[in-house]
C-alpha cells in the first residue's frame, strides 16, 4: 500500500509517499528555516504564507522523486494536529482535494504519533514500548503496548525542552535556530555552573521553565557583577542538567512499566550528548533502544506516512469534513 | 465551457458555470470553519450536475484581499486542482468583485474594511475599467480624492458572470506560482522593515 503523506504542521512543507508503513519511497522537505531566523522564531503568518507557496511544488517534486503518478497511490495521509493552525490548513486543504480529485482515502495522522512511527522506517517497532518524544513543541513519555495505542505517561508540564533550548540558546546570544548550536557550544565547555536540577520527583512530569529562569538570572547575576560568563560551561552545565534529567525519568519508565524497548522521537533527539546518555543507560539496562536518524528527527512527512498505515489498518479514516486542530492530545482516537 | 468558482475571501461563494449561466451556487456569509467546510461544499455541487471535477475547462479564483486564512483555503484547493488536473487557473480581485455589483453612480468603490482606519479599495466604472488599482489605504484619503461613486461593501448583490465574462480569455497562472493577493504586509515583516529603515 502506497500512501502519499503530507506534513506542514509548523515550518516545514513536507510530502513523502511511504509503502506499508516501513518502506520511504521518496521524501521531500522545504524548510522556511532562512526566513524564519530573520525574526528569532517562527512566525505564525509567515509560515502559513510560505506553506502556499511550497506545496504545489513539493507535490510535483515528491511524485517525480518516486517516479509515481498520483493513479499509483492508494492513501492519502495528513497531519491534522497538534501545529500551528495556519499552517496546519495548507497541508489539509492539500490532503482533502486531493481526496476529492482522486477519491482516495484521507487518513488524519497526529504530529506527534507521526513522530513516534519515525522509528519504524528504521527498524520495525517492537512492543511494549515507551516513547521519549522531545522537540520544540513537545516533551512526552508515552507508553504503546501494541500499534496505534498510545498512553501518555509523563510530559512536560510548562516549556517544551526545545522551547527551553532554543531560550537559553538566545540568551547566550547563539543564532536562531539554537538548539543544535547550543549543543555543539556544550561540547567545547565542562559542568561549572551549579543548575538546579528541574522536577527531580517520583512522576513521569518534566518543568524546565525553572530551569530556564535558573539560567536568565545566572547570566543577569555575574553580568551585573562585572564576571564574564564562559558561555560553553554554562551551555554544558544546562545541557547535562536537561540530558540527566530526560535520561532518569525514562530509565525509571521503562523499569516501573517492565518494557525493553525505547523509541526516541522529535528533533531533540538528534542532539548528541542526549543520544549518547540514553544508549550508555539503555546499555547498563539490557533495553533496546531506537533513535531515528536525524532526517527524520525534526518535521518530515515520510513518519506520517509510516504511522498512517498502522492508523488505516485501525479504520481511522476521516472525511472531506476532517478539522485541523492545534491542540490535540495523544490519546485522541483522531475520528 | 464549463467553470468553477471559488471565493473564500470572506465567508466563501463557490458556483459551476455552464455556457455562461450559473448551474449551481453555494455561499455563507460566516467567515469562520470556512477551511472545514469549503470541500465538501465543492464535492457535494458534482452532485447535482452531470459532469465532473475533470469536465472543468478553467478555475476562476478569487484570490484576495480579504481573510488571509480565507484566500490561502481558496488558492490551495484551486493551485492542486490546476496542477493535477492541468485545468487553467484565471485569477480575480475581491475588490473588483464587489465592484461587479450595479450601481447608480459612474464610479464603484469596494472596500473592504481592514481596520485601524484603513481598507482594501479601488475603483471601477460599471464595466469594469479599473481608475485606482486594488490598494492598502487609509479609507478617509481615498474617498476625498473621488466624485459620483458609490462605496460596495457586501456580497449581496455580486454579479459572478460579469466579471467570468470580464476575463475569460486572461492568461492562465503558472499554479506554482498562483498565490493570495493579500494586498498587506504581515506585521512582522513590516516591523523589520521599521527597523531596517
Amino acid at each position: 500500500m502506497k500512501i502519499l503523506a503530507i506534513e506542514s504542521s509548523c515550518d516545514e512543507t513536507s510530502m513523502s509517499v511511504i509503502e506499508d508503513g516501513v518502506k520511504d519511497l521518496g521524501t521531500v522537505i522545504l524548510s522556511q528555516i532562512d526566513i524564519h531566523k530573520l525574526y528569532g522564531g517562527v512566525v505564525p503568518e509567515i509560515a502559513s504564507r510560505a506553506h502556499v507557496e511550497a506545496i504545489t511544488i513539493v507535490l510535483d517534486e515528491v511524485l517525480k522523486k518516486c517516479n509515481l503518478t498520483m493513479n499509483d497511490i492508494d492513501a492519502i495521509a495528513v497531519t491534522y494536529g497538534p501545529g500551528l493552525i495556519g499552517s496546519l490548513l495548507i497541508g489539509l486543504e492539500c490532503a482533502k482535494t486531493l481526496c476529492f480529485i482522486y477519491n482516495k482515502p484521507l487518513i488524519p495522522v497526529h504530529h506527534i504519533k507521526g513522530h513516534i512511527y519515525a522509528n519504524n522506517l528504521v527498524k520495525r517497532l517492537e512492543f511494549p514500548l515507551i516513547a521519549l518524544v522531545i522537540s520544540g513543541g513537545h516533551t512526552d513519555l508515552v507508553y504503546m503496548s501494541e500499534d496505534y495505542s498510545f498512553k501518555k505517561i509523563g510530559g512536560t508540564l510548562d516549556d517544551a525542552v526545545g522551547e527551553c533550548y532554543d531560550k537559553v540558546a538566545r540568551i547566550l546570544d547563539l543564532p536562531y535556530p539554537g538548539g543544535p548550536k547550543l549543543d555543539k557550544l556544550a561540547s567545547e565547555g565542562s559542568d561549572t555552573y551549579n543548575l538546579p536540577k528541574p522536577l527531580n520527583d517520583n512522576t513521569y512530569n518534566f518543568s524546565f521553565s525553572g530551569l530556564k529562569s535558573a539560567v536568565i538570572n545566572l547570566v543577569h547575576n555575574e553580568t551585573q557583577r562585572g564576571n564574564i560568563i564562559k558561555k560553553e560551561d554554562l551551555a554544558c552545565s544546562f545541557q547535562k542538567t536537561v540530558c540527566d534529567i530526560l535520561t532518569k525519568k525514562t530509565i525509571k519508565a521503562l523499569k516501573e512499566y517492565n518494557v525493553n524497548n525505547l523509541v526516541v522521537a522529535g528533533g531533540v533527539s538528534a542532539n548528541k550528548v542526549l543520544r549518547k546518555n540514553l544508549e550508555d543507560a539503555c546499555l547498563e539496562n539490557n533495553i533496546n533502544i531506537t533513535v531515528p536518524p536525524i532526517l527524520y528527527c525534526t518535521d518530515n512527512a515520510a513518519m506520517i506516512g509510516a504511522a498512517a498505515y498502522y492508523a488505516y489498518k485501525k479504520g481511522i479514516i476521516a472525511d472531506l469534513n476532517l478539522k485541523a486542530k492545534a491542540n490535540v492530545s495523544i490519546e485522541d482516537l483522531d475520528n | 465551457m464549463r467553470y468553477l468558482f471559488i471565493d473564500t475571501s470572506f465567508g466563501y461563494v463557490v458556483s459551476l458555470i455552464e455556457n455562461d449561466k450559473i448551474v449551481c451556487i453555494n455561499k455563507s456569509e460566516e467567515n469562520f470553519n470556512t477551511s472545514d467546510k469549503i470541500l465538501p461544499v465543492i464535492s457535494s455541487m458534482f452532485d447535482n450536475v452531470d459532469f465532473k471535477i475533470n469536465d472543468i475547462s478553467k478555475i476562476f479564483i478569487v484570490t484576495g484581499p480579504g481573510s488571509f486564512t480565507g484566500i490561502r483555503v481558496g488558492v490551495t484547493i484551486a493551485k492542486i486542482l490546476g496542477y493535477t488536473l492541468n485545468i487553467p487557473l484565471i485569477k480575480l480581485s475581491k475588490l473588483e468583485l464587489l465592484a461587479t455589483t450595479s450601481v447608480k453612480t459612474k464610479y464603484v468603490m469596494p472596500v473592504i474594511d481592514a481596520r485601524r482606519g484603513y481598507a482594501y479599495v479601488a475603483l471601477y466604472d460599471n464595466d469594469l475599467n479599473i481608475y485606482l488599482d486594488d490598494c492598502y489605504d487609509v479609507l478617509d484619503t481615498v474617498t476625498k480624492k473621488y466624485n459620483d461613486y458609490t462605496i460596495v461593501s457586501d456580497n449581496s448583490n455580486l454579479d459572478i458572470i460579469k466579471i467570468i465574462k470580464k476575463h475569460e480569455l486572461d492568461e492562465a497562472e503558472n499554479p506554482h506560482l498562483l498565490k493570495p493577493n493579500y494586498l498587506k504586509k504581515t506585521e512582522a515583516e513590516e516591523k523589520l522593515d521599521r527597523k531596517n529603515n
